[in-house]
């Protein structure tokens, strides 16, 4: 059974999943699960590791379409707009929904090149001039100019680990979309680079819609203004993130975040 | 602070008498760790050996093949003076510079000159051993440097192939004498022959050059590269990257490993039954070489293709997908350059086997005897390993290192490809 808290129903939610469940072949890995996303706030998924939560963030942006098992059925509407009906062009959905991964993965190419790259093949950019400036912002955004701007034609690859994960969030933000999907984003950081990951979602929450997945309960804590819980396929709770950790309704909210298992 | 050491050092010596006990300490753990040590220096050992032993082999190899091959660039000749002004040859700067100009110096009568003048030179019995055709050196020389004509000129003629014997301490008594006796007049020498780079297919050993054949292979591969690339990586990527896996797919990549293991004459067969059915005037053609060589080529183009791409790692295409790049984006900007390293190296290896394949030309009737270089994809040509093939198959003596000297070459042009190979690789290669 799925405990929603009060007000967490939004009329202008920018993103809704109705009764969203998805199959690898016969299991199913996500069981009926509606939720709305707020435009304005950062919200977490936290749960267990297989308990369904990057699968769910993945339905999105569709990028389950690339997982020939995967089967994705209910409806996720973006402003109204069912993404997962066949006449959703994809490649727009992903321009308007960005994401960024568990392990960075910048382009073996320059640094200039992977921010440009987006805007470049949606043609959002027309003269090189508005292209450096595009490329200018969204490293600005992402905090990373200033460590780069002498070397823009250096690999990406290059960068550390921290750096070549806020190039990847400067690539999503790139192409200016309206909402941005993390899975896990820090996961594979130190410390201090996390740190500067966390700082820059706290930046970027409010112009985009965020959702993060994660499997640190402090970094729930710390970035996002709602969280939902995860156990076995099912959305155990959703509510304030403030709230979930202070005053679950459920019993295995509570033995979750108070580090009964997981 | 004296009592917490005390009980410290107490521990201590309890933790010491445990340590005594524990396993990794007694005499028989030591006895199979030097064991361990002992087949580790063993197995090293037998590594070592078994890469000496295929180092001295390769050694001799190449060794054996560069003493006898130094030879085939090497011919027998005899110097010849020749007088144009006296000789009556006439001719100038136009008329020896056009394409007929051999024809006319034939009708002049160059060969009765050139023996005229070997006869004057060597004795009868040495111009007995000038190469039949020597006259057209002289006139290929003439052709080239029209100015000749107005002065005497030495030529270093081809001797025949028996007194190339003879020169070599091997043939009739009489032949030997006659080359000692040559040798000592200064007359007779075995000099480095360029032109063995340059000239085609021939009767005798001392005119015979390796250029037809060369140039017949460069022609075939031009042909097997553009046909068995394109279509090779359009394949893999197909396969890899769009089409379902299904039954169908399952089934067309057992055919296509299949394809790669089929015995290379095979290919041969079908070539002549196929591509020279549809165009039998283009026997012996690089082209119809090269194509049955490309079917050839193909399948370990789709092979090393596939598992290029395969090692190109997903979250490269997820990063792509995700800013929205559509699958035809994520393949041309993204897995075609990363795969392309792999898929490279895969085709020059390729490659190279098609260029020293025999057993499909044979087929296809490029085992012909073509006594000019192929000017086009459609006209008469051998290739490299055939030519090898066709001269150790010869009778007389001298083809032996003429076949050596093939076989440098054909090693050289291999080597030529798979240091192209190399640093494709290494120029394309990227890290992620």
């Amino acid at each position: 059974m799925t405990v929603i808290h009060e007000n967490m129903e939004d009329a202008d939610a920018k993103m809704k999943a109705r009764s969203v469940s998805v199959y690898y072949g016969e299991k199913k890995a996500i069981d009926d699960v509606s939720i709305d996303i707020a435009p304005d706030y950062v919200t977490a998924f936290i749960g267990p590791s297989g308990c369904g939560k990057s699968t769910f963030l993945r339905c999105f942006n569709r990028m389950n379409d690339t997982i020939s098992l995967a089967r994705v059925t209910g409806n996720i509407e973006l402003e109204g707009e069912n993404i997962l009906d066949d006449t959703m062009d994809v490649v727009q959905l992903r321009a308007r929904v960005g994401m960024v991964f568990q392990k960075p993965n910048p382009f073996p190419k320059s640094i200039y090149e992977n921010i440009a790259y987006g805007p470049k093949i949606h043609g959002l950019a027309e003269k090189k001039a508005d292209l450096d400036a595009v490329v200018e912002k969204s490293l600005t955004r992402a905090g990373l100019w200033a460590e780069v701007k002498d070397r823009l034609d250096d690999s990406g690859t290059a960068l550390s680990g921290g750096q070549q994960q806020r190039l990847c969030i400067a690539r999503a933000i790139a192409v200016d979309p309206e909402v941005i999907l993390m899975d896990e984003p820090a996961s594979a950081l130190d410390p201090i680079a996390t740190a500067k990951i966390e700082e820059l979602i706290d930046e970027l929450s409010g112009r985009y819609a965020i959702v993060i997945v994660t499997h640190s309960m402090q970094q729930a804590a710390r970035v996002s203004q709602r969280t939902a819980f995860f156990h076995l396929g099912k959305m155990v709770e959703y509510g304030p993130t403030s709230d979930i950790f202070t005053n679950p309704i459920e019993e295995r909210t509570k033995d979750y975040i108070t580090g009964r298992y997981g | 602070m004296a009592t917490t050491t005390a009980d410290m050092g107490s521990g201590r010596s309890a933790t010491k008498q445990l340590n005594a006990d524990r396993p990794t300490r007694t005499a028989a753990f030591e006895k199979r760790l030097a064991k361990r040590y002992r087949a580790e220096r063993i197995f090293k050992l037998m590594g070592q050996a078994a890469i000496v032993f295929s180092v001295a082999v390769l050694i001799f190899l190449l060794g054996n093949m560069l003493i006898n091959g130094i030879g085939g660039f090497q011919r027998a000749e005899l110097t010849v003076p020749i007088d144009f002004p006296a000789s009556g040859v006439s001719g100038d700067e136009v008329s020896l510079s056009a394409p007929s100009a051999i024809q006319t110096l034939e009708m002049q009568g160059l060969p009765d000159i050139t023996e005229f003048y070997a006869e004057e030179a060597l004795g009868p019995e040495g111009a007995a051993q000038v190469s039949d055709d020597a006259w057209r050196d002289v006139a290929a020389a003439l052709m080239a440097e029209p100015g000749m004509i107005e002065r005497t000129q030495v030529f270093n003629l081809p001797a025949s192939s028996d007194l190339a014997a003879g020169l070599a301490g091997e043939g009739s008594p009489e032949m030997q004498a006659l080359a000692q006796q040559l040798v000592s007049e200064g007359k007779l020498a075995e000099n480095w022959d360029l032109g063995f780079m340059w000239r085609s297919d021939a009767t005798s050993p001392q005119q015979v050059g390796i250029w037809g054949a060369l140039k017949g292979s460069i022609l075939t591969m031009i042909v097997t590269l553009l046909l068995a690339f394109p279509i090779g990586v359009l394949a893999a990527l197909y396969l890899e990257e769009y089409a379902p896996k299904n039954r169908w797919t399952d089934l067309i990549e057992v055919s296509i490993n299949n394809l790669a293991a089929v015995p290379s004459i095979i290919f041969g067969l079908l070539g002549l039954a196929v591509f020279l059915a549809i165009f039998p005037n283009f026997r012996s053609a690089p082209l119809i070489g090269g194509m049955t060589l490309a079917l050839m080529t193909m399948p370990v183009i789709v092979i090393s293709g596939r598992n290029a791409i395969k090692a190109v790692p997903p979250s490269i295409r997820d990063g792509a997908l995700a800013v929205g790049a559509s699958p035809v984006q994520v393949v041309f900007h993204h897995v075609l350059p990363l795969a392309l390293p792999g898929m490279l190296t895969g085709t020059i290896i390729g490659m190279a086997r098609a260029l020293g394949e025999t057993a499909p030309l044979l087929m296809i009737g490029m085992r012909a005897f073509v006594a000019t270089p192929p000017d086009s994809f459609t006209s008469p040509a051998t290739v490299l390993p055939v030519q090898i093939f066709l001269w150790s198959d010869e009778i007389d003596r001298g083809f032996v290192e003429r076949t050596s000297a093939a076989i440098i070459v054909l090693l050289l042009f291999l080597l030529l490809m798979n240091g192209l190979a190399i640093y494709l690789r290494n120029k394309f290669e990227k890290t992620w």
